[in-house]
């Protein structure tokens, strides 16, 4: 049965490894760090800016989870939303680098590094993809490894 | 963990409480962080294999940190209540591993829970402990969320910093020798 939403957009069988997707840029605001905290991360050093001046952070800095999530945002505008995703699976070693700090823009690259074919679902393929995101002076802020489903075009057993 | 490196039980689960996901805070947070469609229109998310609306896996990790927040907040609380110095954590380094292994829907109840499953004194942070984190996430009808694995800090009570680290971080404190020291350092 195909999806009429995602039937235009590329499938796993389009997608090929080292394949490097620009994220672009996004600058975090002290509002955007505000908002998100009071929700997700109330600790004082995302909150307050006295607060956290005093900190180990030395500033008011975004939730490591803000970060994540501003990553992801960039990852879906830029690629999941044109290719046949059916959501995510989780991720490994994801590393918090350096603090994203009120004004900074942050940025990356995320690559293809592995292409399977689900051992469970014949329909469905896992596209893995490494992030690097860094800052506006190219130091790096986070990495990780997020795993992918992609619709296929033609369900194939995997022996 | 607010509670000091000692004091942590390992495989003692610690609650965290429920969060109920409303299918706005869903699509809410789907448009600010993770606009695919299933996370954002009810309609087309019909088309999906999930056959409707879910909540994004960034979603419930999320709400899952806050949750675990609030409890390290109540937990120091207790401890005050108690007459006793709550211990001190430190900030995390990240995430060894994340599964996503059942999507939530609007109206689900999903209910968080941390286990320490190891610690040990770290090798590299004198005065701190590594915990070796757990967190659970299960919904309403005992299905399994997600699973994390985690580094977390922790400071150890009984500490007693080493004669050559005493005798340095007295002699840094001295205002021309200090600077020598952090130069050297």
């Amino acid at each position: 049965m195909t999806n009429p939403v995602t039937k235009d957009r590329r499938h796993f069988e389009d997608l090929a490894v080292g394949e490097v997707i620009d994220l672009g840029r996004t600058t975090v605001s002290k509002d955007m760090i505000i908002t998100f905290a009071r929700e997700f991360d109330p600790f004082p050093f995302h909150l307050d800016e006295a607060a956290a001046k005093v900190s180990l952070l030395g500033g008011l800095a975004s939730s490591g989870w803000q970060t994540g999530a501003l990553s992801l945002k960039m990852l879906v505008d830029n690629f999941l939303s044109q290719i046949a995703s059916c959501g995510g699976l989780g991720f490994r070693d994801l590393k918090w680098k350096t603090p994203v700090m009120v004004g900074d823009t942050i940025g990356g690259t995320v690559t293809i590094a592995e292409l399977r074919r689900s051992s469970t679902h014949p329909q469905w393929g896992i596209v893995t993809l490494d992030f690097d995101m860094r800052n506006q002076n190219g130091k790096p802020v986070m990495s990780m490894r997020l795993a992918n489903l992609v619709e296929c075009r033609k369900a194939e057993a995997v022996a | 963990m607010t509670r000091w490196f000692e004091d942590i039980e390992v495989n003692e689960p610690f609650p965290l409480g429920d969060h109920t996901f409303s299918a706005e805070e869903i699509i809410r947070f789907g448009t600010l962080y993770d606009p695919q469609y299933f996370h954002t229109d009810p309609e087309l998310a019909r088309h999906s294999h999930f056959g409707g609306l879910i909540a994004s896996g960034w979603h419930t990790v999320s709400v899952g940190h806050r949750k675990m927040v609030d409890a390290l907040f109540a937990e120091e609380e207790r401890l005050r209540g108690l007459g006793q110095e709550p211990g001190v954590s430190g900030p995390s380094p990240g995430v060894n591993s994340m599964d996503f292994k059942a999507p939530v829907r609007p109206g689900d109840k999903v209910t968080y829970t941390l286990t320490v499953t190891d610690k040990r004194p770290s090798n590299s942070i004198p005065g701190w402990g590594l915990l070796f984190n757990q967190l659970t996430a299960v919904n309403q009808h005992g299905e399994l969320v997600y699973e994390a694995h985690l580094v977390g800090f922790s400071k150890l009570r009984d500490y007693t910093m080493p004669l050559r680290l005493r005798l340095l971080l007295a002699l840094s404190k001295m205002p021309v020798l200090g600077k020598l020291i952090r130069r050297g350092s």
